[in-house]
């Protein structure tokens, strides 16, 4: 244990430029386990966006309903869907099944007509499981969006929610009368009377100009569509098992294509990548610092120590120990500077997140979000090792230089 | 003991030819001897050969019957660590240990369990005086002192040869003397070989042995 001692008392010696070294690893620390954290809540938030934005944890489709527009309304549905979710939910897995219908046409004021893109809903069972009340309460802040509600549980009423921008370019708002028009899975041009009962912003500029939501009653109407439906969306008792149980219920439904969330959420898929690209650099750059200072102080330390090595392989020290020697200094300057990292983490976590700061909207979204770094320990973790095998690889170069030393050289070294 | 047969290592200092040339010399167990001469005869670089530092251009450095100087690195350092102790003009104590530390590294490189080297590097310490030293740094204590820390790091681990490089040359004549006098007390005593490097009249006064080097070879020998 002579090494270690010998390495931290070496350390201590010139405490100023350990301070310093230190510094630089824990700001490492700290950029890196904070963007991490930062990441985590735009992932959560984007997945909880995604799964409760309408997906479920799995989705139920017949086969070929990835594969783009359908030429005729319903073309490539569950045919009797409706029994298909019966059947669905008495699986022990199964949380919730939600049938949805998709469907496009036009809405129509009188005087204009614009098309949309429809989803029927369940009245009754979407707002117990989605999140469909939230983007109805940020539509009723939009002109026109007063008095916005859910759609009502009779079957026999005929109501729809507009998209915020899909009101605005009908001039439509809460209590307006409209007409929804489509075709039929037999091709006929069919058209229902609607009141708009709410607006509904869906955080998408390009979304809001276009969807509208509906009662499966009122589609089912509309597009004669009898039991069929687009999709089920699946919602899980375990989340955490959604690739377990996708293939699990793939097998038990061979007629059909599960789809787990996380392969259909593809705006998901993308603001992932691009945050792993741009940390990843970010990431880079900063353990590329670490390594560059604390490789420049362990040399500079050995430089001030030439003729102590001398002394030290003199005294019987193998130059694989002197190699040691060095790496025992890397590796306490990784653990003390990940430790200090990691207390500064936590306290500039809980400080940034008491602040309540409000993020700007993100690219493509109409609203801001508040800033709420998460803990994430597997981050510190990772970043705690990373470090530490950063400074291990910048002791090996000083190290390695100390090994080489020619004994008489270093003896007489001034 | 020691046996050096015609050890010849030369190396350009200054644009000449400079280093030790056909030296052969024999130190018996218990021995204090010096190798003495002005400076640039060689001494120091015949110190690092006897010592494993150096290895010669020709010739045989053999220790304790043993042909040593042809072996690698690696078992070199395993020799110099077991069999030979080392003392340096300028201390060169590791400052950041404390005496009673700077004693027991030898021995800790030996793998020797803490409290058994506490043991016996406490027990160096005492035997050259400085037991209520034990807990000092080099900083905190005289050149005699630390010269006299030195010689018990190097005794610890109880060698076959110290090898001394001018070890009086930092210290006036007040605590020059009774270094040497310790060394030769140590020799008489525990049967310790000691080869001095050193061109002060105090220590060749003292020594068993002399050795004169000039330009690099021996011009007298006992």
């Amino acid at each position: 244990m002579i090494l270690p001692r010998l390495a931290l008392r070496n350390l201590l010696r010139q405490r100023r430029r350990t301070a310093l070294t230190l510094m630089v690893v824990v700001a490492g620390f700290l950029a890196l386990s904070l963007a991490g954290g930062f990441m985590a809540q735009t992932f959560q938030g984007l997945s909880d966006g995604a799964i409760r934005g309408g997906l479920g944890h799995l989705q139920v489709m017949a086969p070929g309903g990835l594969e783009g527009d359908e030429a005729q309304t319903l073309e490539r549905s569950l045919p009797d869907g409706e029994a298909l979710a019966v059947r669905l939910r008495q699986d022990p897995a199964v949380a919730e099944v939600l049938p949805r219908i998709q469907f496009m046409g036009l809405l129509s004021s009188g005087p204009k007509s614009v098309a949309f893109l429809g989803t029927a809903v369940d009245p009754a069972l979407e707002p117990k499981h989605m999140a469909c009340l939230d983007s109805l309460k940020d539509g009723a802040k939009a002109p026109g969006g007063a008095g916005s509600r859910w759609l009502s549980a009779d079957p026999s009423a005929r109501e729809v929610i507009l998209g915020t921008g899909l009101a605005r370019s009908l001039g439509a708002s809460v209590g307006s009368l409209l007409t929804l028009m489509s075709t039929t899975r037999d091709g006929a041009l069919n058209a229902v009377d609607v009141e708009v009962v709410g607006l509904q912003d869906q955080g998408l500029r390009e979304l809001n100009d276009r969807v509208l939501t509906v009662s499966l009653a009122t589609a089912a109407q509309l597009l004669d569509a009898g039991p069929a439906r687009s999709r089920l969306s699946v919602v899980l008792k375990r989340p955490g098992d959604t690739a377990a149980e996708q293939a699990r219920l793939q097998a038990l439904l061979p007629d059909t294509i599960v789809k787990p969330w996380f392969e259909l959420a593809s705006f998901y898929r993308q603001v992932k990548l691009l945050y792993f690209a741009i940390f990843g650099f970010m990431g880079l750059v900063l353990f590329l610092v670490v390594l560059l200072a604390t490789a420049n102080t362990l040399l500079m330390s050995v430089m001030e120590r030439v003729r102590e090595f001398g002394v030290l392989r003199a005294m019987g020290l193998q130059a694989r120990q002197l190699l040691s020697l060095l790496q025992w200094e890397g590796a306490f300057l990784g653990l003390a500077g990940s430790l200090l990292g990691l207390a500064a983490t936590l306290l500039l976590r809980a400080g940034l997140n008491a602040l309540h700061l409000q993020m700007p909207a993100p690219p493509g979204t109409s609203h801001g979000y508040e800033l709420d770094i998460h803990l994430v320990p597997a981050v510190y973790l990772a970043v705690a090792l990373g470090l530490q095998a950063t400074l291990q690889v910048s002791a090996l170069f000083p190290g390695l230089k100390a090994a080489k030393l020619r004994i008489v050289e270093a003896l007489r070294h001034v | 003991m020691l046996e050096l047969r015609a050890i010849t290592r030369a190396y350009e200092l200054g644009g000449e030819r400079a280093g030790v040339f056909g030296v052969s010399l024999e130190v018996p167990r218990g021995c204090l001897a010096v190798l003495a001469g002005p400076s640039g005869s060689g001494k120091t670089t015949l110190l690092q050969l006897a010592g494993l530092l150096d290895s010669p251009d020709e010739g045989e450095v053999r220790l304790d019957g043993q042909s040593v100087s042809s072996l690698p690195e690696p078992a070199r350092c395993g020799l110099r660590l077991r069999r030979l102790g080392f003392v340096f003009q300028a201390f060169n104590l590791v400052p950041v240990l404390t005496a009673l530390e700077n004693a027991m590294l030898p021995l800790q490189l030996q793998g020797l369990a803490e409290g058994e080297a506490r043991r016996r590097a406490g027990a160096a310490l005492d035997r050259v005086g400085l037991s209520d030293r034990l807990h000092h740094r080099p900083g905190q204590l005289s050149g005699g002192q630390q010269q006299r820390a030195a010689i018990a790091r190097a005794l610890a681990p109880d060698p076959l040869l110290v090898l001394a490089d001018e070890p009086t040359a930092s210290l006036d004549h007040a605590h020059g003397g009774p270094l040497m006098d310790l060394m030769a007390e140590l020799a008489a005593e525990r049967g310790t070989t000691f080869l001095v490097a050193s061109h002060d009249p105090a220590v060749i006064a003292r020594a068993h042995r002399v050795f004169r080097l000039a330009d690099g070879r021996l011009v007298e020998a006992p």
